[in-house]
């Protein structure tokens, strides 16, 4: 019993089945994300509690008030940077743009962070399936 | 209901547990990712001994399972049982339609397609009500379902021609 035999078994029909799977599924894993919209947030985070979610495609400049003074945060063309902050080594200033993950500013508690609510739903299903 | 039935599901409910127990402790690189090994006894039974067998040996291995994690009518134990008897049905259904058609991997595929069609309706309807996100995440499921499909479809190709053999030895010898 060998897996020539096997082979040899399996029908026009179901390679027409496995290649019709392959290639729907394959070109769903490709053009499923294209046709969604983008449904990134913005979350801004002072000492653990969000104080701002902004939707990552409008263009907007907020400041937030952290113990040491104020961040100034940027948002355009789906990019996120921090402009002004009061801390010292400026390492969240010098992270520049992020289109994804996190700012994190330590000396001023404030916590930016391109979330995605698809990888939240994600994460029930996981839970639930398991 | 013989009493030869009895023994076989009773047999093949035995292997399909194993196999689904097994299959938990398995390490997948994506966590939701199964294998689906139990599906390789529901075939088995389907082809060997027919659609009543194989959905009872499915209903029995679908709530021992749950009740031995712990999961008995929680969130997995409803998707386990509607993924199991959908795709149960769905093999036995096109076997009886077209029994030429296809052949144990074209069912086995089948079976791995329907299963996960069904978690993901069930999902959605009872679950997560964000259709993006299942929209998102079910050609991936239904890709990495029809590469397993395809792996249990070989082996319960492999075992079932081996127990035709093994059954025709033991006639042989009750000659």
């Amino acid at each position: 019993m060998s897996l020539n035999s096997v082979l040899k078994s399996t029908t026009i029909a179901d390679k027409i089945l496995l290649a019709l799977l392959i290639l729907v599924s394959l070109s769903g894993i490709v053009f499923v994300k294209e046709l969604l919209p983008e449904a990134k947030r913005v979350m801004i985070e002072v000492n653990g509690h969000p104080v701002y979610i902004l939707p990552k495609d409008k263009d907007r400049t907020v400041s937030v008030e952290g113990p040491e003074g104020v961040t100034v945060i940027e948002i355009k063309d789906q990019r996120v940077r921090v402009t002004e902050s009061p801390c010292h080594n400026k390492l969240c200033i010098r992270q520049g743009w992020i289109e994804s993950g996190a700012i994190v500013c330590i000396p001023n508690r404030v916590v930016v962070t391109i979330s995605n609510h698809e990888d939240e739903s994600n994460k029930i299903v996981d839970a639930i399936t398991g | 209901m013989q009493l030869q039935d009895k023994y076989r599901i009773a047999l093949l409910s035995a292997y399909a547990l194993a196999l689904h127990g097994f299959e938990s402790l398995f390490p997948t690189p994506v966590p939701w990712l199964r294998l689906g090994l139990a599906n390789i006894i529901t075939l088995t039974a389907l082809v060997l001994y027919g659609i009543r067998v194989a959905i009872t040996v499915t209903l029995i291995r679908v709530i021992l399972s749950s009740l031995f994690t712990g999961t008995f009518l929680g969130p997995a134990f409803i998707l386990s049982l509607g993924g199991g008897v959908t795709s149960t049905l769905a093999m036995g259904i096109v076997l009886s339609i077209t029994p030429r058609l296809f052949s144990i991997i074209g069912l086995s595929l089948i079976g791995a397609l329907f299963h996960n069609i069904a978690q993901l309706i069930l999902a959605y309807l009872l679950f997560i009500q964000r259709i993006e996100a299942i929209l998102l995440i079910s050609p991936i499921i239904i890709f990495l379902g029809s590469v397993t499909g395809t792996v249990n479809g070989i082996v319960s190709d492999l075992l079932i021609k081996n127990l035709k053999k093994g059954d025709k030895k033991i006639q042989n010898v009750n000659k």
